[in-house]
């Protein structure tokens, strides 16, 4: 035994599991208890007729407009640098305001149809977007004289609210905390996997029965955090509006636990320990070569709705920002050792069981 | 010397590869003269594809051509497995034994995947003539099913029989090898899929080489694995 060199015994010290706890307590607390950013849930009405003054109600999420409210502004944006300012904005009360806009009869461009994005910002509170916030129908009279409007105003001096907070996202909005959940518990089964499949390699050269108890208990707790498929159908129902849509990244996730699955029925229907053994680790090998391409390479050439996929970016733009990366980051170790110790523990009651 | 393969591999012969040929064609024909002896066999095979079809021909009633690819994959992959485990199963212990003081491991799994390769271009080939009497010819692009008809047999046949000489190790085979082989088999069926949607026409995609390199790569790997591992999990 090699008990007597430094790092052994820093792991003796089991430094690495008390840091994992303080890491995914850290990761609980501030993960939900710091607030989002000011955001507008709803918007009232959602349609108007160009060429009139138009009245719409906000609805704001996490919104103090009724403090200071000589600070609030309101822009109406059709593109980059064609805006129109509001002409009246009256806080009614933190989370309601009204805000009055003059709509030109003529627009800059022919489109089908005109969305405007709502743009607020408040001194204090910062700013918050909703796109797509109101549709505008053409009028009936165009008065051409009108196209000047558009370029008179422009978005000038937006707020940042100071302190911690995660990004309000529309569809998201509080749910943007599942990322801190969901994709680390991804990541550390994958890790599981992978370190399962580097045992059954080692089972492989040495023929160690040992490898392939590690093997067989990081499989076992890999399946386990595969409940990540269910926070991920949680989240969907949330933002997708239902628990199963077919998408590609669901698909192969599920396929990916029925290929494990299958393996543990495999097992458990072998009477030899070494055979059981054998075919294992052959049998680990084999699924998670092709799981790369399966869950690597397939989602990345099809439409998907999940982030990372067929076009649409992870870990990336306004999705994951500093703030969010404080939280992220030590999510990912935290979960990834939590693993790893759970594994360790499977492994050794097996071991236990197996010597009775 | 009684076990002249076990020990080394390749032997040291003038012309290893030729006799080695030699040997994994011994093997296919007996094989095949094994199957042909039991007239059953194979017009089991043909009797279940024709009835599968046309289960699947009642439900439908007619065929556009989307589901017309996707109803010949299906009924495929089920004729393909019950085809290879049937190959397998029909063996005795004590046979695998005989062959196992006389072939190399890889030898006899060479064997069985020509022979299973033979059996799937044989279902595919009947099955093809079949949806093509009962729901039209929807395929517009003859060389590019063809190809990948040739392709999914070969990685399907390399596959299964990997799968299942796992799988006849067990108590309960026959399960075993659809629930082992089926979602391993959906990375090579997603892309077999699309070149049909594009062999038919159905797909707006217009280039095709993109899913034709991925589908090698992944029956490169299964090819890889299979060959790499099978000798591992043969000797019990």
């Amino acid at each position: 035994m090699m008990r007597e060199s430094t790092t052994t015994t820093l792991f003796r010290l089991e430094a690495w599991k008390w840091t994992a706890m303080a890491i995914l307590i850290y990761v609980f607390i501030v993960g939900w208890i710091v607030p989002l950013k000011p955001g507008i849930i709803k918007v009232s009405p959602d349609r108007a007729v160009a060429g009139e003054q138009v009245v719409i109600d906000v609805t704001g999420y996490n919104s103090a407009f009724a403090s200071d409210s000589t600070q609030l502004r309101a822009w109406l944006s059709l593109a980059g640098d064609t805006v129109l300012s509001a002409l009246h904005v009256q806080a009614w009360d933190d989370r309601h305001l009204s805000a009055s806009f003059y709509i030109p009869s003529v627009f800059p461009v022919r489109q089908e149809a005109y969305p405007l994005t709502l743009i607020l910002d408040h001194g204090i509170e910062g700013s918050s977007v909703l796109p797509n916030a109101i549709f505008i129908t053409p009028a009936s009279v165009q008065d051409t004289s009108e196209l000047p409007l558009w370029y008179k105003d422009k978005i000038e001096h937006i707020h940042q609210k100071a302190g911690m907070q995660y990004p309000f996202r529309n569809i998201l909005a509080e749910t943007i905390r599942n990322t801190y959940f969901h994709v680390p518990m991804w990541f550390c089964m994958i890790i599981l996997f992978g370190a399962s499949a580097w045992y059954s390699l080692k089972y492989y050269k040495k023929g160690d029965i040992d490898a392939d108890r590690r093997s067989v208990a990081f499989i076992k707790v890999g399946l386990i955090f595969g409940l990540g498929l269910v926070t991920g159908m949680l989240w969907a129902k949330n933002t997708w509006n239902a628990y199963w849509s077919w998408d590609v990244k669901q698909n192969m996730s599920a396929i990916c636990l029925l290929i494990y699955a299958a393996l543990m029925v495999m097992r458990s229907s072998v009477e030899d320990e070494m055979q059981k053994a054998r075919l294992t680790a052959g049998y680990n090998m084999f699924a998670f070569v092709l799981l790369i391409p399966l869950l690597f390479i397939i989602p990345r050439m099809t439409d998907s709705l999940h982030p990372g996929n067929g076009g649409n970016p992870a870990l990336g733009g306004e999705d994951l920002d500093n703030t969010m990366r404080m939280v992220f980051y030590p999510a990912v170790i935290g979960f990834i050792l939590l693993g790893l110790w759970i594994s360790q523990l499977v492994y050794r009651t097996d071991k236990l069981k197996g010597n009775l | 010397m009684l076990f002249p393969y076990v020990q080394g591999f390749p032997p040291k012969d003038t012309c290893y590869l030729y006799s080695h040929m030699n040997r994994i064609l011994t093997l296919v024909a007996t094989e095949a003269r094994i199957e042909l002896r039991e007239r059953y066999a194979i017009s089991g095979i043909v009797l279940y594809v024709l009835s599968s079809a046309f289960i699947v021909f009642s439900i439908w009633r007619q065929l556009p051509p989307k589901e017309w690819g996707l109803t010949f994959w299906v009924i495929f992959l089920f004729c393909s497995l019950m085809a290879v485990l049937k190959s397998f199963g029909r063996e005795s212990e004590g046979r695998y034994f005989y062959y196992y003081t006389l072939y190399h491991p890889l030898e006899l799994f060479v064997a069985k995947v020509v022979y299973n390769l033979i059996l799937l271009l044989f279902i595919f080939l009947v099955l093809w003539f079949v949806l093509y009497v009962m729901a039209g010819n929807h395929i517009i692009r003859m060389g590019w099913f063809l190809t990948t008809g040739i392709m999914a047999c070969t990685g399907l046949s390399f596959l299964l029989t990997l799968i299942t000489s796992i799988a006849i190790k067990t108590q309960q085979n026959a399960s075993l090898t659809s629930v082992m082989a089926l979602p391993l088999m959906i990375p090579l069926l997603i892309n077999i899929l699309r070149l049909t949607a594009y062999a038919s026409g159905t797909t707006p995609d217009e280039n095709p080489w993109n899913e034709m390199m991925l589908l090698s790569s992944i029956i490169s790997l299964v090819i890889g694995m299979s060959l790499w591992l099978f000798p591992y999990l043969w000797r019990s």
